[in-house]
């Protein structure tokens, strides 16, 4: 078989080496001798080729770029995203995608902008004023039960504070740094077999646990691989 | 002599005798604190201290090349007999040009001199335009570039654009044509603008790189058409659908001794502003003919008996621009030496969006800096093609200590080879008093 994994935006959610998560995802199948492939999903891109990709990746933005995706995302991409979580899709959303398949996000001015509602969860911006929670992040997983203890690591950088609805389940608990909103100790979601998380780094290349949990959500049992260098990366920002 | 007061002049001389006192105990001259003090004692002196050149100010602003240019404009005019007043690298914020100010200065808090070269920090200039009303700014590019610091490269231009605009008609603002990103800027401006491209279809690249920051028009946000692309986003642009389009640029070619497109671009834009302070083409060639690079900055060092370049790079785009130059020179050996200390910005990340599968299998490769292994993992992430034999990358070394790691890929590099050394900015710091400071020999 061949897994496709769907990157959402490349050209223009991809901010903060997202490029790395695709990469990983990628060369773990390569390894282990499994098929696979990137799937470009742009705004040209048709619902088809999304819907018929294996495991959904969406990354980071800057503000101009956020907003031409996130019309193309709210119209297009994220009922069938939706639609591909609901039925136990693997997906990683990370930073603006984070936000973006959350109910809302609420800037600091103005009114609430749409999120696409695939994710229990809602951001608030608490104002200029405020400072942006930006660093070197570790914590601790709790959810999905089957990577608990596993300790990630990677660099965070946002303005928004994201609080989980009763539906979200917290990925991590933040051992160093601020998560989710810098104040209930809790990073990331999970949702199915859909994870969201402020952890760039990129999140994947130093926590290649979750880039197996996605990818064996696909294809069942992975072989193991030999992730001393992984495991030293992820020593380093402890 | 003009303007200054006499409260500027004391606090000039008074900075300066601090700053000679603390260098000659040894505590270092400082290239930005002289200034900062003058900056709290007299807010407005940066006002003050510019309205002592005769010839005005040039400053230069961009991501990548600022150094390098800006050398270049020096020499250019100091070719000619101009006395220039230009701030050390690095120290390219407000303090850092009020203290080259001050070190320029004489012992009554004058500063006598032609014209003022700065280069100028992104985020800087519009708070130095709100002292500063300079002759010339010089508009390099844009690229992405520390956003856990900078910012995002899209707010900088709303920016810059607020300020430029306030700009009065003498001032000529001369811009890159290619870096869709900041062309548009020539539009707000009141004064003359000045565009310098490249027109030569040899030197597009045959893959986009990925390190791209605006290929979408900044008039309308539809998706740009290149008819070439020279790195990153830089290239012959235009909109399909609002027309917009690269402006047409008054210089496309200069003979360049330096390799790497990015240094033909710093060579175009340094001639063009010469070019506008009507110096005659015989006299910038002159000039240039001799230029040495600025520290750092494609600098030859030979140690042990071996040849040692060493390639200051510090963001994506400026990555892939040392990379591709690096493997155009046929570089077999590579050091690679990533920090993340505040000069290099606290987040790596980027290192993911450089294009290691640009080197090839056979090349030697060396990883070193405080972010080691992150480098060692993005190399052997970049595997080779997408072939069914995948295989990994074998990296030669990887050394967490930047002495010995410079000393092992030393005495690694066959004699007949050059070690070539990519490194951010403090890593590069690090590597170039390894080897100047001969603690290696």
């Amino acid at each position: 078989m061949k897994i496709k994994i769907a990157w959402l935006y490349p050209d223009l959610m991809s901010t903060y080496g997202d490029r790395g998560s695709v990469i990983v995802l990628e060369r773990r199948c390569l390894w282990r001798g499994i098929d696979a492939e990137i799937v470009p999903v742009t705004l040209e891109t048709s619902a088809a080729t999304l819907l018929s990709s294996d495991l959904i990746f969406m990354g980071g933005a800057q503000d101009r770029q956020q907003k031409l995706a996130g019309n193309d995302f709210l119209r297009h991409k994220g009922p069938v995203v939706q639609k591909m979580v609901e039925k136990g899709t693997p997906a990683l959303f990370v930073c603006a995608a984070y936000q973006f398949v959350g109910k809302y996000y609420k800037p600091y001015q103005g009114e609430p902008i749409h999120g696409a509602g695939i994710f229990d969860l809602y951001t608030v911006h608490p104002g200029d004023q405020e400072k942006r929670l930006i660093g070197n992040v570790a914590a601790e997983i709790v959810h999905p039960k089957d990577l608990a203890g596993t300790i990630i690591v990677g660099f965070e950088n946002h303005g928004g504070r994201t609080h989980l609805g009763p539906k979200m389940k917290p990925l991590a608990k933040v051992i160093k740094g601020y998560g989710n909103n810098g104040a209930d100790g809790w990073e990331g979601a999970v949702y199915k077999n859909a994870i969201g998380s402020y952890f760039h780094g990129p999140l994947l290349p130093k926590n290649p646990k979750i880039a197996d949990w996605l990818l064996s959500k696909v294809v069942g049992p992975l072989t193991p691989l030999d992730d001393s260098l992984e495991e030293k990366a992820n020593q380093a920002v402890r | 002599m003009k303007g200054m007061g006499l409260i500027d002049r004391l606090v000039v001389i008074f900075t300066k005798l601090v700053s000679v006192v603390s260098t000659s105990l040894g505590l270092g001259a400082g290239e930005t604190w002289p200034g900062e003090i003058a900056l709290k004692l007299r807010p407005d002196i940066a006002r003050e201290l510019s309205k002592g050149l005769t010839d005005g100010t040039i400053l230069v602003a961009g991501t990548n090349g600022k150094t390098t240019t800006s050398l270049m404009i020096k020499k250019i005019l100091e070719g000619i007999g101009e006395s220039v007043v230009h701030n050390a690298t690095g120290a390219n914020l407000l303090n850092g040009v009020v203290s080259s100010f001050i070190r320029h200065a004489d012992w009554l808090g004058r500063v006598s001199a032609d014209v003022g070269i700065f280069e100028i920090d992104e985020n800087s200039l519009p708070v130095i335009l709100r002292y500063i009303t300079p002759k010339r700014v010089l508009l390099l590019n844009l690229f992405r570039d520390q956003l856990d610091r900078y910012g995002e490269v899209d707010v900088i231009v709303e920016k810059w654009e607020r300020e430029l605009s306030k700009l009065p008609k003498s001032t000529e603002v001369i811009v890159n044509s290619d870096d869709p990103g900041i062309a548009n800027l020539g539009q707000s401006v009141k004064g003359k603008v000045t565009y310098f491209g490249v027109s030569d279809p040899s030197k597009y690249l045959k893959v986009k790189e990925h390190a791209t920051d605006s290929t979408f028009c900044p008039r309308c946000g539809n998706r740009l058409t290149y008819e070439g692309v020279y790195y990153s986003h830089i290239g012959i642009w235009h909109c399909d659908k609002c027309k917009n389009a690269r402006p047409t640029p008054s210089i496309t070619s200069w003979p360049s001794s330096l390799p790497g497109v990015y240094n033909l671009y710093n060579t175009l834009a340094a001639v063009t502003v010469a070019r506008s302070l009507d110096l005659p083409d015989g006299e910038i060639k002159q000039a240039l003919h001799a230029f040495v690079p600025a520290f750092g900055r494609q600098e030859e060092i030979v140690a042990s008996g071996k040849t040692i370049k060493l390639f200051l790079s510090k963001n994506p785009a400026g990555f892939n621009a040392s990379l591709r130059t690096v493997l155009d020179m046929g570089a077999k050996d590579v050091l690679f030496v990533l920090n993340d200390r505040i000069p290099d910005g606290r987040d790596v990340s980027w290192i993911w969006d450089v294009d290691f599968e640009t080197v090839p299998q056979k090349a030697n490769v060396y990883v070193s800096g405080d972010r080691v292994y992150d480098l060692a993992l993005r190399i052997k992430y970049a595997g080779v093609s997408k072939q069914k034999t995948e295989k990994r990358n074998e990296i030669v070394m990887i050394e967490p200590n930047v002495e010995s790691a410079v000393k092992k890929a030393i005495s690694r590099t066959p004699k007949e080879n050059a070690l070539y050394i990519l490194a951010t900015y403090s890593a590069m710091l690090d590597v170039r008093q390894i080897l100047k400071g001969r603690k290696i020999l």
